[in-house]
């Protein structure tokens, strides 16, 4: 693809020919590794530009520190997450909430909604968690000793459990995991079509709510009030799409990514097995290891960072995988090590913005991890299968057929 | 020891009550009660390590046990999976 042009104030020597969509390593690959493949940054200056780094081939100044990230996603003043993402598709300037808000008005949506999503709150979600996890293995195991991961446990799993935590019964998973799909890895048109149908999808199910209540989370939503006010219906859109697009599809990548690598390393698995409260910091490691999104910030203002001129309105990419292979922040970070203490990955990102759903998202991981090897015996990748990773703006795998005959 | 807590930094990545939530107390929002946090002797390793692994550098260990020094020594090697 034909880099755009850079910006006069880009300094020549510091644009790199570097992105995340068309570098080696980040296209549809058999076998590929487009976590360790962006490594390879760390060999290069800390901080440089690249012409062509976003899903619509815009530049980036890159940021690849763990350090400076962090200072970056602290820093909500100077670097904000208004981009309207998700309605830009559609022409429109409306922000998914609270992710594209910034303060002091994120502040406010983001206290509303934290206590569905907290720590605690997880614990009382995590039985039926369990429960999905063993129904969907327990139909695995009972029909062989193969099986599409993504296809038959990891997808489902995922969106049953956001599906139910919208208050919405599961025999529509197959919709919304087209709708999904479509939306973060069709082309343009598809794109468009599945985002339109996302929006009426959320707006329809806020006006049942607000006509029929239940004990759900869109019922909480058109309830709340914010500063004594009720949410406008485009406030309601704004944060039942962010749920849709968020619960989507990162978890199920990162399950995927994990059993990859548990399929190529057996020795590691049966220690998990055997010793099963290994898990829970093995899966920190493994989030660090395979983290899936990009995090895009866009100045406010004109500032000089780290030697960097950036200038307002430029994007500034803060990619989790990269921090996470930052070899200033982690002893040998291309190393996975299962036992890795004082983990402080950036998977849900820094700041103010920290995933919302990291809390749920790390015990769905952790859950479905021990209900698998549990379960399920000595693991590989089914012979003459090659799994395909990609990178872009969400990382992931797919055709990872797991067999244990 | 002691954990100086600062508030303001904390997001609520709760990896300090995730390992340690005998001593990190959280709100309803996740994000962790104000005050620095006096820690008894028998508990100061995993104080320290729960401490440490917070993403946005909001627990500071004000005097850190004399066993961690030895830890870090053997580390490398000990952690090997």
């Amino acid at each position: 693809m034909a880099p755009n042009p850079v910006p006069d104030h880009v300094p020549p020597e510091m644009v790199r020919d570097f992105s995340l969509f068309t570098s080696p390593g980040m296209l549809p690959t058999p076998n590929g590794d487009p976590h360790a493949a962006v490594a390879c940054v760390h060999e290069g200056p800390p901080i440089f530009y690249s012409p062509y780094n976003t899903r619509d081939g815009q530049g980036t100044w890159v940021i690849t520190r763990a350090k400076d990230q962090r200072r970056v996603l602290q820093d909500a003043e100077t670097f904000s997450s208004h981009r309207s993402i998700f309605a830009s598709a559609l022409g429109e300037n409306w922000p998914m909430i609270p992710l594209e808000l910034d303060p002091p008005a994120h502040g406010v949506f983001r206290s509303l909604l934290s206590p569905l999503l907290s720590p605690k709150r997880v614990l009382v979600l995590e039985p039926a968690v369990r429960e999905r996890a063993i129904a969907l293995i327990q139909r695995i195991v009972a029909s062989g000793t193969s099986c599409d991961v993504m296809k038959d446990f990891a997808v489902p799993f995922t969106v049953s459990i956001f599906l139910s935590f919208l208050g919405l019964p599961d025999h529509r998973l197959d919709t919304f995991v087209a709708w999904g799909k479509d939306l973060l890895h069709g082309d343009d048109e598809k794109r468009q079509v599945a985002a339109r149908t996302i929006v009426a999808f959320i707006d329809e199910l806020a006006a049942v709510r607000r006509k029929e209540p239940a004990d759900d989370f869109m019922t909480f939503v058109v309830q709340a009030k914010v500063e004594g006010r009720p949410l406008t219906h485009e406030q309601v859109r704004g944060v039942g799409v962010l749920l849709f697009v968020a619960g989507a599809d990162t978890v199920a990548a990162a399950l995927g990514f994990d059993l990859a690598y548990l399929a190529r390393n057996l020795k590691e698995q049966e220690w998990l097995r055997t010793e099963p409260d290994r898990i829970a910091p093995a899966a920190e490691e493994l989030l660090r290891a395979y983290p899936t999104v990009q995090i895009i910030r866009v100045a406010k203002k004109d500032i000089d960072f780290e030697g960097a001129p950036i200038r307002k309105g430029d994007y500034v990419s803060c990619a989790t995988m990269i921090a996470n292979r930052d070899p200033t922040e982690f002893e040998r970070p291309n190393t996975i090590d299962l036992a890795r203490q004082e983990n402080r990955h950036a998977a849900f990102g820094y700041g103010p913005h920290r995933c919302l759903g990291s809390h749920l998202a790390r015990r769905e991981i952790v859950i479905g991890l021990e209900e698998w090897l549990s379960r399920i015996p000595a693991f590989r990748i089914k012979e003459s299968t090659a799994p395909i990773a990609h990178g872009g703006h969400l990382f992931g795998i797919e055709n990872l057929i797991l067999d244990w005959s | 020891m002691r954990i100086i807590v600062h508030t303001a930094k904390c997001q609520g990545h709760a990896r300090c009550w995730a390992q340690a939530p005998g001593i990190f107390k959280l709100d309803d929002e996740g994000s962790i009660l104000p005050g620095d946090i006096e820690v008894a002797e028998a508990e100061q390793l995993l104080a320290f390590r729960a401490a440490r692994s917070c993403p946005e550098r909001a627990l500071e260990v004000d005097h850190a046990p004399a066993a961690q020094v030895e830890l870090d020594a053997v580390q490398p090697t000990a952690r090997q999976v």
